[in-house]
């Protein structure tokens, strides 16, 4: 038991002033047994402290968490719900919290909104349509995209064909010589001559003319 | 001493030919019939197939009479033909015709200048821009097998024996010069050629060849060699040619089993050919690209030769004309069309045939050819190569 009584929790309150407080502290000077009594109980009040902050910190977080999903919500808004092609005309979208508690409200397409409900500006309250910038930009971003698919597919077929990749020098056929040994398996005159124009031996032949026949 | 050769002689030599043919066979068919009447041993059965064949075509008769076996006096005679070939000396004029695989009709005129033994050359007449008009001296110095003496070598006239049946088919005039006609059959009875040889010297003057028709109307002469203007003894005046040295590395000949041997080692040697054509020759000639195998098939009367290289096509093929043979890309030589190059797995193929369109076209069918990839195909291997070309570590 302490010596001081309620004086002590009190003063571990902060709730002991004047010369109460003074005479506390000269007890405490003196008396070990409640300085430990004093210090155990501003641990103990430390503790119940922090416990208590732990509802506060969720509480904050709920806020936190609360205000990005407002956060989202309007960024969802100016960008245009994402919502399946059966759903256009007749989706349901949650009520804005900006916009009150109403609730679910049946939305309708952006064609026949015309009341007053009807929001232009982005994240404004009751804005329910799409806005018209959002779909070209995605009309812009689907033709880009069909562009570069026919752009590398003309390319990937360009030169995905031909027989470069074979290995081996290109050859011209050496016609006269093969029509030399030909003419020796058949005893026949050979045609000694080469067609026109193709004197060109493979070694000579510049490599620059590469073109696949 | 060139002959002008134009389409009006052309069909006058077919039509010369053919009666030259006709007459030949009558002539025997009387004498044997004579002999027959006179108690000489003929037997019916020959009898009867020259009757047949006075009576309507030779294809007609051939269907309704067909041989089983070669004659020893017919193989013998081409036998000589083959030696007279090398052992006698002569000039003359060969006019070669051949039906293309497209239908159309080649010609070409040469001069043939032989010394008994000795070399052989031949000047062919320029057609167009395509046959050098040059001299050209065969590399067969001995006189072995030399080039130029209407395809009777022995080789070939063994590979006759082989694949058809032989026979004598009696004495007829060429070009007021008596000479024996040999006859080749077929296994079904067809005729498939005819030989006229020189009765004096033996010597090959001209070789008819039919095609392989069920129908006999539509039987008809599909190669023509003919042998003119045939002068006998040692040429005074030769020209003046480059050594056949100086022209070709010398081609390594090879025995057919070796060369099969080649098979899977990264060559393409095939035993057969369609149209019954067996591999009988070859060799191996080292050029600057590379060395090429060369790969000879025949069944006596027809030749298809076949050369590997091993690489690609080149850019451009100057002389050579893009046709499609058979579903088969494929580049003719203009020449004749006889000629066809092409590309598959890592080699180039050329074929040189002296052989009916149908065996031409089944031959390039049954060696590889670089087939075009599909859509997909080249659109995938399209990719994979931009993505190689894109790769800063590849």
């Amino acid at each position: 038991m302490s010596h001081l009584g309620d004086l002590l929790s009190a003063l571990v309150d902060g709730e002991v002033s004047g010369a109460d407080r003074d005479r506390v502290s000269a007890h405490l000077a003196r008396c070990a047994e409640c300085r430990e009594e004093a210090a155990a109980l501003r641990e103990l009040k430390r503790e119940l402290r922090s416990l208590a902050a732990e509802p506060l910190d969720h509480a904050d977080a709920g806020t936190a968490m609360t205000q990005r999903l407002l956060a989202i919500s309007a960024q969802a808004g100016a960008a245009g719900p994402i919502v399946p092609a059966h759903q256009r005309k007749h989706h349901i979208v949650p009520a804005r919290i900006h916009g009150g508690s109403r609730g679910p409200e049946r939305q309708r397409g952006p064609e026949r909104q015309r009341g007053p409900e009807r929001q232009r500006g982005p994240g404004g309250p009751g804005r329910t349509t799409q806005p018209k910038l959002s779909k070209r930009n995605r009309r812009f971003l689907v033709l880009g995209a069909m562009s570069i698919m026919v752009t590398l597919g003309t390319a990937a077929f360009s030169v995905g064909g031909g027989t470069d990749t074979a290995p081996g020098p290109r050859i011209t056929p050496q016609y006269e010589l093969y029509s030399e040994e030909h003419a020796i398996d058949t005893g026949e005159v050979p045609l000694t001559g080469p067609p026109a124009g193709s004197s060109t031996s493979p070694e000579l032949e510049p490599a620059g003319q590469a073109q696949e026949p | 001493m060139y002959v002008t050769v134009n389409h009006r002689r052309r069909l006058a030599l077919l039509s010369a030919t053919m009666t030259a043919a006709v007459t030949a066979t009558m002539t025997v068919t009387v004498s044997l019939l004579v002999a027959a009447c006179g108690g000489q041993p003929a037997s019916q059965t020959r009898a009867e197939a020259l009757v047949s064949t006075t009576a309507s075509s030779p294809q007609a008769q051939a269907r309704t009479q067909p041989r089983r076996k070669s004659s020893p006096l017919a193989l013998g005679l081409l036998t000589k033909a083959a030696q007279a070939a090398m052992l006698t000396s002569y000039w003359g004029v060969e006019i070669v015709t051949n039906s293309g695989t497209d239908g159309s009709v080649s010609e070409f005129e040469s001069e043939v200048w032989h010394v008994s033994g000795g070399q052989t050359i031949t000047q062919t007449q320029a057609a167009g821009a395509n046959v050098s008009a040059q001299p050209y001296q065969s590399e067969d110095l001995n006189g072995q097998s030399p080039e130029g003496v209407l395809g009777v070598t022995q080789t070939l006239v063994k590979l006759l024996e082989t694949h058809y049946v032989v026979t004598y088919g009696g004495v007829a005039q060429l070009d007021s010069r008596p000479a024996r006609v040999v006859e080749v059959w077929r296994a079904d009875g067809s005729l498939a050629a005819q030989f006229w040889l020189d009765q004096a010297t033996d010597l090959p003057l001209q070789r008819q060849v039919f095609t392989d028709s069920v129908s006999p109307k539509s039987a008809h002469v599909i190669s023509l060699d003919a042998f003119n203007e045939v002068q006998f003894g040692v040429p005074s005046q030769m020209p003046a040619v480059v050594p056949a040295a100086a022209k070709a590395a010398a081609m390594a000949t090879m025995a057919p089993p070796v060369l099969l041997a080649l098979n899977g080692h990264g060559w393409v040697v095939k035993s057969t050919m369609p149209g019954g054509l067996t591999l009988f020759s070859g060799g191996r000639t080292v050029t600057k690209s590379g060395p090429v195998l060369d790969l000879a098939y025949s069944d006596g009367l027809f030749v298809v030769s076949v050369f590997e290289e091993r690489g690609k096509l080149a850019s451009t093929l100057a002389g050579w004309q893009k046709v499609k043979l058979g579903g088969q890309t494929v580049y003719a030589a203009e020449p004749d069309e006889g000629s066809l190059t092409w590309a598959g797995r890592g080699m180039v193929y050329t074929l040189i045939a002296d052989a009916p369109a149908q065996t031409v076209v089944a031959a390039v069918g049954v060696l590889p050819h670089d087939e075009s990839p599909g859509f997909w195909k080249r659109l995938s291997h399209g990719f994979a190569r931009l993505a190689h070309l894109a790769n800063p570590f590849g």
